[in-house]
């Protein structure tokens, strides 16, 4: 879906219902996939979690095997999915881009007051080079499971060479899943980040926001949407005439039970700046 | 070169697999053993010849075996580290004499069986050590992959990377596997936290097997109850063999099969009834399920997810250019 600007709900649409659903499907089974993960490690018994109400089945190391392969069907097919259809449709925001490196040690600096952020596209650098870090962590575990996985079925004596390279790729990057967990987790608790977190829940986040910090973002979005423009001028220029242009609407007419909203005054305020 | 090795032990104990097995059953293997003796290979343990070597102190098989790993486990560590928040420590390092149960210091143990059947009693001996299974558990979820399944059948732990955390011992439906605490891998890394000692347990002499030579047990017994070669000839000899003396087998079946097939004239539903299970001391239950055996399918779908990712992508991406299509069609025509 191509990214939308609802001018009048002060909203611009970040991800569809597609991603929303890739995202979270990947997000609750690698979550699934580490619990069960850590459940394969002889700790429940020792640390008595099995002993907790409603977890004694967490000492059971066969029944961690059918959550753990139960979740990775999941994680695997949904993986491939977002790199494969994604990948068709030439979608590449999250790519790592030239200089990138850079950008982030700019943004992290301006996050904590040294300096200013630079304008910025639909992804943070910081983002699209996390993005290729999850994703290579991501490939390691699942082809390291597979492996064992198909130990597990078929091969019992596979070659030990093969069996210890397999396991041992598979726990350090069990490690590295978790850290890369616990740093996207630290990038949401970051104030300046905390508007993009209704974005992974409703599709959609603030204009005002968008416009302020994704202003790359939002010129791409207005670009295309005066190329569609353009391309059937026939119909679309008639009524672009004859109204005021959406920001000018909104920020002059729009009003809830006869009062302005509190969100218009600021979207006002960052048209105004953006303006100047 | 092990391959090599492993072709002359083939050769080598091949004869005395057949002096064995003639003597057993009567009956010759068949003339492809030898060239099979590089595969898997199985054990029988014929109950109606050991006599537990009754003359002696201690049984031929156990006292073989303990003078073969006499060496096996490294010094203990003076102060063994508390584990936390669980405290158990198993330390059988001033226990090393115990023959009469599994131990880490001793890998096999002969459990006298009286049995009383038809108003008769009978004693019977059955040396019980690792069977050896075709799809051990404890070796295919060892975290560490310190557990394997070599290619002669043999499941063998690797002292140098087991944690002691005795998850093999759990999944084992015979518990065999025993932990000594205060050895291994963990003392250098969190050892009151994670880990506690090293599992040991019955790893078939794979390095004797190696070099050409037989199982300590199997060499050492005095009767020739044990014998080793081929599995699909061991399977047909124990077959042959309890057909002969009407008796029964244990091991094929259980946990999804193993190596070790015993052949005893009495069922083991009454040996059973004889032991009580202690630890270190295993049952013989005849229903023995692979648990694992359930994931199987689970995991062949874990296998074909990649496709199902691939199918759905070009699935979903075909309908959105297809709506785009359409979309951009409807534009120019209206």
């Amino acid at each position: 879906m191509a990214d939308m600007i609802l001018t009048e709900k002060n909203l611009v649409s970040r991800h569809s219902m597609l991603e929303l659903a890739e995202h979270w499907l990947i997000a609750i089974s690698g979550l699934i996939l580490f619990l069960s993960g850590m459940f394969e490690l002889p700790m429940s018994n020792r640390y008595y979690i099995s002993s907790v109400p409603g977890l004694a089945w967490s000492a059971d190391f066969i029944t961690s095997l059918y959550i753990h392969y139960f979740a990775a069907i999941i994680f695997i097919a949904a993986g491939l999915f977002h790199l494969v259809y994604h990948g068709i449709r030439g979608e590449n925001g999250m790519i790592p881009q030239k200089g990138d490196m850079a950008a982030s040690v700019t943004i992290i600096k301006s996050l904590f007051g040294f300096g200013k952020e630079p304008p910025m596209h639909k992804y943070l650098p910081e983002q699209r080079l996390a993005y290729v870090g999850m994703v290579f962590i991501m490939a390691m575990l699942i082809i390291s499971g597979m492996i064992k996985t198909y130990k597990n079925i078929y091969a019992q004596d596979m070659s030990l060479t093969v069996v210890l390279m397999a396991t041992w790729i598979h726990n350090i990057f069990f490690v590295l899943f978790f850290l890369a967990f616990l740093a996207h987790m630290a990038a949401i608790a970051l104030r300046p980040n905390w508007p993009m977190v209704r974005g992974i829940f409703t599709g959609f986040v603030r204009l005002d926001y968008a416009r302020h910090r994704h202003s790359l973002w939002i010129a791409d979005i207005e670009k295309v949407d005066l190329a569609q423009v353009a391309e059937a001028p026939e119909i679309v220029l008639p009524a672009i005439e004859a109204e005021p242009l959406p920001e000018l609407q909104t920020t002059l007419l729009t009003h809830i039970e006869g009062e302005p909203t509190k969100i218009n005054d600021e979207t006002t305020k960052q048209q105004e700046i953006s303006e100047d | 070169m092990n391959d090599q090795k492993i072709a002359k032990m083939g050769r080598r104990s091949f004869l005395q697999i057949t002096a064995g097995a003639a003597a057993l059953v009567g009956v010759s293997l068949p003339r492809n053993a030898q060239a099979d003796s590089n595969s898997q290979l199985s054990t029988i343990i014929d109950l109606s010849l050991c006599d537990g070597c009754a003359d002696r102190e201690t049984p031929a098989c156990v006292s073989s075996c303990k003078t073969i790993n006499k060496d096996k486990i490294p010094k203990v560590v003076d102060k063994i580290p508390e584990p936390w928040p669980r405290k158990t420590i198993e330390d059988w390092s001033k226990k090393k004499e115990v023959t009469n149960r599994l131990t880490p210091y001793n890998f096999i143990y002969i459990h006298k069986a009286e049995i009383e059947t038809a108003g008769r009693k009978q004693i019977i001996f059955v040396p019980r050590r690792c069977m050896h299974c075709d799809n051990p558990a404890c070796a295919t979820i060892c975290p560490f992959s310190a557990n394997h399944k070599m290619k002669n059948g043999a499941v063998v732990i690797d002292q140098n990377l087991c944690f002691g955390g005795a998850k093999c011992k759990t999944v084992c439906p015979w518990e065999i596997p025993q932990r000594q605490s205060g050895v291994g891998v963990y003392l250098h890394v969190l050892p009151n936290l994670m880990g506690n000692g090293v599992m040991y347990k019955c790893d078939l002499c794979d390095d004797r097997l190696k070099e050409g030579k037989l199982p300590g047990c199997v060499e050492a017994c005095p009767r020739k109850a044990m014998i080793i070669g081929p599995k699909k000839d061991m399977e047909k000899l124990a077959l042959e063999r309890a057909r002969q003396i009407n008796g029964f087998i244990y091991g094929k079946a259980q946990n999804g099969g193993t190596a070790t097939l015993y052949v005893s004239p009495v069922s083991f539903d009454l040996i059973n009834k004889s032991i009580q299970k202690k630890p270190g001391q295993p049952d013989m239950k005849q229903e023995v399920v692979r648990r694992m055996a359930g994931t199987d399918n689970p995991a062949k779908a874990v296998l074909i997810a990649p496709v199902l990712g691939l199918v759905a992508a070009g699935a979903f991406g075909w309908f959105a250019r297809r709506k785009e299509m359409v979309k951009k069609e409807g534009n120019n025509n209206g």
